[in-house]
């Protein structure tokens, strides 16, 4: 039946994959696509408590599994003694690291070798807190937490580090000597250097040259589920339930575990995520507890669960724990010729973003050259925590704003004069766009202006420090802006299978669910293609059905897997179209006439579920009529001449899938279109140091909305999260023993309903700009990452004084002030 | 009555004398006891849950939370901060929010205990409104804000924005859902409202 497509609708289909251009093959008109209506198939579970998360998962004869943790920084188990807590009632097994049946190496992350192969159970420690030297299965978690205490270990200490400046020392104890033995600087090509024209020249032409220097303190995810997973031995295969943002990750690293088990042996549940925005998705310490798990699981001959405790899961962190120092050339009207940079972060355990990355990406400043480097120290592993880009974001954040204050101009101002790409202006963005068919719009302008209409910039933004409220605090405002994320290179399998009885539509893939509401965005995809009402479409993506899609992944998610339903959709569309015509009920003895006789495909459409003729929408038929039931209930039972009409459509199944090679692919480069431009109100009480959030505006360009409600929830939500880390949040150390100090939820603070109360207006902007399907880009990571440094500019405006060190908590601007 | 010594079975478990034989025994816990066969032991509580009889032993470290989730399988109320720090295990205890994981099975002896789940079967207006305005994201705290936010209605039918946010203040949301709670809650109190109103005062 495939082979009856059109070649009109085959070109149409091989075109879609091109995500160079504009969308070639938007549909005419959008029913549900960028519809409020509809529930989210996953809010009433999850507003009931009936939705069911890995840590929920209680099976019958289950152990639970916990780890010891270092209780140095850097240190190697020299010798223990487990003989108690084997001892200990309830205490079904001990998993040493000095095991001879466990591996030196397992594949536990997201790349084989240098990241991803780690042992499951380490014998050293390389941060205060790390699982290491033993994990025991005990009938309760309370016993096995016990029993962690009567294990006897005897450790080497060893010298640390904790500050990557001083890590970098030629006479510096090695922080990770096992991986990096060299040095702790040398991390096997980690080194990222970004360079466009001369930054040098760039510096020389500059009427103002000015250089400062800030530095960010790291912080983490606070994923609310735990880190965790359950793992049965069904015989042979596996039974695995896990938290983890990308399960066909696990999946692939399974397959390679306890000798090798075969794909199709392994059966997955991926169940709701309670988040991990990044997190520990694709590092070894999420995935060797999940290799003890099935180690210990088939020992024992009994499901176990793994949860990483709460303190457990703080010790992995964001990728902007560093220190930054920039030079910038700029001339009084605000336009910048030059940005050198420089950043020094901490145990990158990701390919890092330059620091310069955005600034290429985003404006047209000519010469640009940018280092970040990383440095080990005996910290957590610092990974992609919404997201890697935090860097660069807060560079641009700063740059743009300390140029501005310079030359007494509006930052907005400062923004429009440099907005472009790769060192070229707005023009060369316009060209790029008319050449790749997108529209003529320009979506800085469009994001600046109703930004700035909505927040009432004109009106609030004053000269630094000179705005005093009546109530006695200072008033400020804060600015930024960069381009949307885009997307990512990777790729994603989707299929739509359309059910006996009713004719409703599945789709099926596997793939995390982490609150975006994306299944609802699939379904309004499908809806609209197949033509189908929104209540028929279905997906459940927490079943494995062989297909995974971006979940998200690379930092994507709907802009690929949004072309991955549409290309099934339209497969299955032309399927069932293509059977209306056709004979029905094919049978040994022939087949019968088609539901739609004397007609071609192209003389039907399907709305609303149902199938109808356009010459004469009265002759119709429903979905469910039409491929009717299955089996011995099904069509088999009278025969055409008693007056009853055959029909048992053939399986109407399609799969569709999209290889994008995405924006940050070397092969692939194409400019970014769309904007983002986000204001900030804030109150500065100059007694306390308090900082009051009064006003927040998003907005978005998202090329098209596919979901806006859920585009609306990344706004307010990434505002919070990063207005959140730009007022709160740190990991604290003790320098002299390198144990952190706050990891739990009640001295690392994360803002509360009633820290962050003020109205957040979110605009959305639809440009089609975007390289996914119907000109759409995600904006799920982004926002998050830009608003955390928004509070330092807006500090700024109230106070008159920079404060160079993030997170901007009351005490610092005290400091600043010359009051402490 | 038998001599000290005799076999222990028909010893009395409440006062050590012992009887010659089962049904004498039975005679005098029932005479002097006036209870039931055999004591209860001490880890025995009953607790009313989503109005619902429960009688169990409980081991006395045993939280609330552990209770509901790990032993009864209420998975609605869940662990996020461990330490009284994030809301989300919140439950209502004779009408006040609590947070089970702070709270002691074994101490919890006769309370009457409202979860996420009774609070959805009693088919609260929060539910729906929760899922109409997407106050929701990964949704792992969204039963402690219905809790919570039920609770507050019970005692306060119409709250202002600065009630609920005081109300919610204890709830942790990562996903930064916070502004569409607001929302929530207001039109789930309306409808409780209007409810009231239409059956004349009684709902």
């Amino acid at each position: 039946m495939v082979d009856n497509f059109s070649d009109e609708q085959k070109k149409g289909m091989e075109e879609m994959q091109d995500n160079l251009t504009a969308d070639r093959h938007p549909l005419p008109r959008y029913k549900h696509i960028g519809g409020r209506g509809g529930r989210r198939l996953d809010g009433q579970p999850k507003a009931s408590g009936q939705a069911e998360y890995t840590m929920d998962v209680i099976l019958p004869g289950m152990l639970h599994l916990r780890f010891l943790d270092s209780p140095y920084p850097h240190a190697a188990v020299r010798s223990m003694d487990t003989s108690k807590a084997e001892r200990l009632d309830g205490v079904r097994y001990v998993l040493r690291y000095d095991n001879p049946e466990m591996p030196e190496k397992a594949s536990t992350g997201k790349f084989h070798g240098l990241y991803g192969d780690q042992p499951p159970l380490p014998g050293i420690a390389h941060f205060e807190g790390e699982p290491v030297g033993v994990a025991i299965a005990a009938e309760t978690e309370a016993i096995a937490e016990e029993a962690l205490t009567l294990v006897e270990v005897e450790w080497e200490e060893r010298s640390f580090n904790l500050d990557p400046v001083k890590a970098r020392e030629k006479d510096a104890p090695l922080s990770y000597p096992e991986m990096y033995p060299a040095g702790n600087f040398w991390n096997n090509g980690l080194f990222n250097e970004l360079v466009l024209g001369d930054a040098k020249k760039g510096f020389h032409e500059s009427e103002r040259v000015m250089e400062f220097a800030f530095s960010r303190r790291g912080h983490t995810w606070i994923g609310p589920e735990r880190p965790c997973g359950v793992f049965r031995w069904n015989g042979e295969s596996p039974e695995v339930w896990v938290k983890q943002q990308r399960p066909h990750l696990v999946k692939k690293n399974l397959a390679t575990w306890y000798g090798g088990i075969p794909m199709n042996s392994i059966q997955l549940h991926c169940l709701y995520q309670g988040a991990s925005f990044g997190g520990w998705v694709q590092v070894p310490w999420n995935m060797g507890p999940l290799y003890c798990a099935g180690f210990v699981a088939k020992k024992t001959g009994r499901p176990v669960k793994y949860a990483l405790t709460r303190r457990e899961d703080f010790y992995g962190q964001s990728m902007d724990d560093g220190r930054y120092s920039l030079k910038v050339g700029f001339n009084r009207d605000g336009r910048i010729n030059a940005v050198k940079g420089s950043s020094t972060m901490t145990n990158q355990l990701w390919p890092m973003f330059n620091i310069m990355g955005h600034f290429k990406e985003n404006t047209s400043i000519p010469h640009l050259h940018g280092v970040t480097e990383s440095v080990w120290v005996n910290k957590g592993p610092a990974v992609p925590t919404r997201c890697e880009m935090l860097p660069t974001s807060l560079c641009i954040t700063m740059v743009f704003n300390r140029v501005a204050a310079e030359c007494g101009l509006d930052p907005i101002e400062v923004a429009l004069r440099n907005d472009g790409i790769e060192g070229h202006g707005t023009d060369h963005l316009a060209e790029e766009r008319r050449n790749r068919g997108f529209s003529d719009v320009d979506s800085m302008k469009e994001c600046v202006e109703r930004g700035k209409k909505a927040f009432g910039w004109d009106a609030k933004w004053h000269a630094p420090g000179t705005r005093k409220l009546p109530n006695g605090r200072m008033h400020g405002v804060g600015f930024t802006w960069t381009h949307e994320w885009d997307d990512s290179l990777g790729t994603s399998e989707m299929a739509i299978r359309i059910e006996r009885n009713d004719g409703t539509a599945t789709i099926l893939a596997m793939g995390c669910d982490n609150g975006v509401d994306a299944e609802n965005t699939y379904c309004r995809i499908a809806a609209d293609e197949l033509g189908f009402r929104l209540e028929d479409v279905r997906y459940n993506p927490q079943i494995d059905p062989g297909f995974f899609r971006m979940s998200p992944d690379s930092s994507t998610n709907a802009s690929v897997n949004g072309w991955a339903v549409r290309h099934a959709a339209r497969i299955v569309k032309a399927q069932i179209l293509q059977a209306a015509v056709s004979p029905t009920a094919r049978t040994q003895r022939g087949s019968y006439r088609p539901a739609f006789p004397d007609c071609t495909p192209d003389d039907l459409d399907i709305e609303d579920s149902v199938i109808y003729r356009k010459s004469d929408p009265s002759q119709r038929m429903s979905l469910g009529d039409f491929v009717r039931e299955a089996g011995q209930s099904g069509p088999i039972s009278s025969s055409e001449s008693a007056g009853y009409r055959w029909a048992f459509s053939e399986p109407l199944f399609a799969f569709g899938y999209q290889v994008q090679l995405g924006s940050y692919n070397p092969e692939n480069p194409r400019p970014h279109f769309t904007r983002q431009a986000h204001f900030l109100e804030v109150e500065v009480d100059t007694e306390t140091g308090g900082i009051f959030l009064t006003s927040v505006v998003n907005v978005n360009d998202v090329g098209k909305a596919m979901n806006p409600m859920s585009c609306e929830g990344q706004q307010y939500g990434g505002s919070i999260m990063g207005l959140s880390r730009g007022l709160f949040e740190e990991m604290i150390y003790d320098q002299a023993t390198g144990v952190m100090l706050n990891g739990n939820l009640l001295d690392y603070k994360i803002a509360t309903i009633k820290d962050v109360s003020c109205p957040i207006g979110t605009i959305l902007v639809e440009t089609g700009q975007g390289y996914g399907p119907y000109g759409s880009v995600g904006i799920g990571e982004d926002i998050g990452t830009v608003m955390t440094g928004i509070l330092g500019p807006a500090v700024y405006n109230a106070i008159g004084v920079w404060i160079d060190d993030h997170p901007i908590t009351p005490d610092k601007v005290l400091k600043a002030l010359g009051k402490t | 009555m038998a001599k000290s010594g005799d076999i222990s079975m028909f010893t009395c478990p409440y006062c050590s004398t012992q009887r010659e034989n089962f049904e004498a025994l039975r005679e005098h816990i029932l005479a002097d006891h006036k209870g039931s066969l055999l004591p209860e032991p001490a880890n025995r509580i009953r607790l009313l849950i989503n109005g619902l009889e429960h009688a169990m032993n409980v081991e006395p470290e045993w939280t609330l939370y552990h209770l509901i989730h790990d032993r009864l399988g209420m998975t609605g109320s869940k662990q996020f901060c461990d330490r009284g720090a994030c809301g989300s295990c919140t439950v209502i205890m004779d009408g006040l929010p609590v947070l089970s994981c702070m709270v002691l099975a074994i101490e919890c002896d006769g309370r009457t205990i409202e979860t996420v789940e009774g609070v959805a079967r009693a088919g609260h207006p929060l539910i729906e409104s929760y899922v109409k305005h997407h106050a929701m994201q990964c949704g792992y705290c969204t039963p402690g804000f219905v809790v919570t936010s039920k609770a507050l209605l019970d005692r306060n039918p119409d709250p202002t924005e600065g009630e609920i946010r005081e109300a919610l203040s204890g709830n942790l949301c990562r996903c930064g859902t916070y502004p569409q709670h607001i929302v929530a809650v207001r039109e789930a109190a309306r409808t409780l409202l209007k409810e009231k109103e239409d059956s004349g005062g009684e709902r």
